[in-house]
């Protein structure tokens, strides 16, 4: 036990890997359960892309990755809005259009730069191994934030996410709503930058809330479930990434590793819950 | 004192993209009073509940709730949408969607309290399902969830009911538990809206009918408005009419 809990932990470096995966574990479970509920999941993997360029601008300008990627963040969450306003376009396609031109863009503006492959290999895929202390700091500030948007609107998400028209009825405008949820979404991505990048960061915020969807009947145990599911993954993604590359010498991305480890929690849930449903068919799901 | 009506529907007109959906519709509701919307599928029905709720903007005439806006009006204005139309996956308790009826009331950010669990329980005791407030939404029979819907409706207080062909696919205990609160609802001064197929049920649930067809074939006292002439021209000949029965189509024309 020793040799997982404590020994890798000994290195600074992978304290604060461990901190940020925690962290951004736990917030994008939450917000993630959020998501599932809306069933924006396809919308959030947009919202993911479009980061991108502004991270990729803020980098080559020197400029802050966390200021460059909220604000590409809420512009392309306003440019969704403006573009589905005309129902002829269709929100799949207008999400697609904004995520292919979003993702142009960024890998232009890298494309640019003479550590070409490097740096978008950081950008896409984070490295966790490499956040400095005001990394971490970061990191907490805007998963706290997150975590106070949806917090402090959870009544209307659920409400806006379960009936639309009783929602909009009763003046708690869908817009506004489906904004404030982009918002913390937008910060979620902008959090795991350097833990997962901005490609695989959709995996935080879907699959633990989806698992935890599984085997929960109530939104409080969900998004209870769906943190701990995502700190659990944080932790055991970064042990694995670890221990491969210490004890067995082979190179292995973390926060790859974090997605796998989700996917295979995933997986291993929704068989279980298949068998027991096929086993015990009398009992009303 | 003139009393201030719960509905005024002055010319009112809907257009969607330059297309006429409803049309000269002039109805005066007044706290007590219950209608009856009557006529085919895509008549504009639903347009107009969505209207009367401001949900849908009106492209001519006016429609005043409660001597104000729609928009304005909407605290006080309760809507029931058809069962069926929500997610019975959706993992939400029955108790919980009882409380969404109060949730205008609590406002913008803040947390149901005692108060609105205590609102939303004697709601749920009116429609006979007080034993059920834990239970999953959707693992609930489908009259049984309309019921949860109206018992939302019912903790919102409101001054005007507006209930989705509220007997579609109920039981029959249900529809009697309906017709009994919705005429004590009627008794304290609530008005209702009500679209429905069933006319039988629409003759015991409502003092006032409005036959629609895009635009307006007749409104006022049931027994009147809902003359066989008036059915046909209300429902073209795509119809086959028994007196106090379902309209029962016989066309699928589609337009």
């Amino acid at each position: 036990m020793r040799h997982l809990l404590i020994e890798p932990f000994e290195f600074g470096f992978m304290q604060r890997a461990l901190v940020v995966s925690l962290v951004i574990g736990c917030v994008g479970g939450i917000v993630g359960t959020y998501v599932v509920l809306r069933r924006i999941a396809f919308f959030a993997d947009t919202l993911t892309h479009t980061v991108f360029p502004g991270v990729a601008i803020a980098f080559v300008a020197g400029q802050s990755l966390w200021l460059g990627a909220l604000l590409a963040g809420v512009a392309s969450a306003v440019l969704f809005s403006l573009a589905t306003t005309n129902r002829r376009v269709g929100d799949d396609a207008a999400m697609a259009i904004l995520l292919t031109t979003f993702f142009a863009v960024g890998v232009m503006v890298v494309s640019r730069v003479h550590s070409y492959t490097n740096d978008l290999v950081t950008l896409l895929f984070g490295r966790i191994l490499t956040v400095d202390r005001a990394d971490v700091l970061t990191t907490i500030a805007i998963g706290v934030v997150a975590l106070g948007v949806v917090g402090s609107l959870h009544k209307e998400l659920v409400f806006r996410a379960f009936d639309p028209e009783g929602a909009r009825a009763l003046g708690f405008s869908p817009l506004a709503l489906d904004l404030a949820l982009n918002l913390a979404v937008t910060l979620v991505v902008v959090a795991a930058l350097q833990a997962v990048g901005t490609v695989l960061v959709i995996a935080l915020l879907v699959t633990p809330a989806a698992t935890a969807r599984l085997v929960t009947r109530g939104i409080g145990p969900m998004i209870v479930v769906g943190a701990l599911l995502g700190m659990a993954a944080g932790y055991a993604g970064l042990i694995i990434s670890y221990t491969a590359s210490v004890d067995h010498g082979v190179r292995l991305a973390t926060g790859a590793t974090i997605v796998v480890v989700l996917t295979v929690a995933f997986a291993v849930v929704a068989g279980g819950t298949w068998i027991a449903r096929r086993s015990a068919p009398t009992v009303v799901a | 004192m003139r009393m201030i009506p719960a509905l005024e529907l002055d010319d009112v007109c809907v257009a969607f993209d330059d297309v006429r959906v409803l049309d000269g519709v002039t109805a005066t509701v007044n706290p007590g009073d219950s209608v009856a919307l009557i006529g085919p599928n895509g008549a504009g029905k639903s347009t107009l509940l969505r209207a009367i709720l401001g949900l849908v903007p009106v492209s001519d005439g006016h429609i005043r709730v409660l001597g104000t806006t729609p928009r304005l009006a909407r605290r006080f204005v309760a809507y029931v949408p058809q069962a069926d139309s929500l997610d019975s996956e959706f993992p939400v308790s029955v108790l919980q969607v009882v409380l969404m009826g109060r949730f205008r009331e609590i406002g913008w950010f803040r947390r149901p309290g005692p108060a609105d669990r205590a609102a939303a329980t004697a709601a749920l005791e009116q429609v006979g399902l007080a034993d059920r407030a834990n239970d999953r939404f959707g693992v609930l029979s489908g009259g049984q969830r309309q019921r949860v819907l109206l018992a939302r409706a019912l903790c919102q207080d409101a001054k005007l009911l507006l209930l989705d062909e509220p007997f579609n696919g109920v039981d029959s205990s249900t529809q009697e538990l309906f017709l009994s609160v919705l005429e004590q609802q009627r008794a304290a001064g609530v008005a209702i809206v009500m679209p429905t197929h069933d006319l039988s049920v629409a003759h015991l649930a409502c003092g006032d009918a409005c036959l629609l067809n895009q635009q307006q074939y007749g409104f006022g006292p049931i027994h009147e408005v809902l003359s066989p002439e008036a059915l046909r021209a209300t429902y073209d000949t795509r119809t086959l009419l028994r007196p106090g029965d379902e309209v029962i189509l016989t066309d699928h024309h589609h337009h």
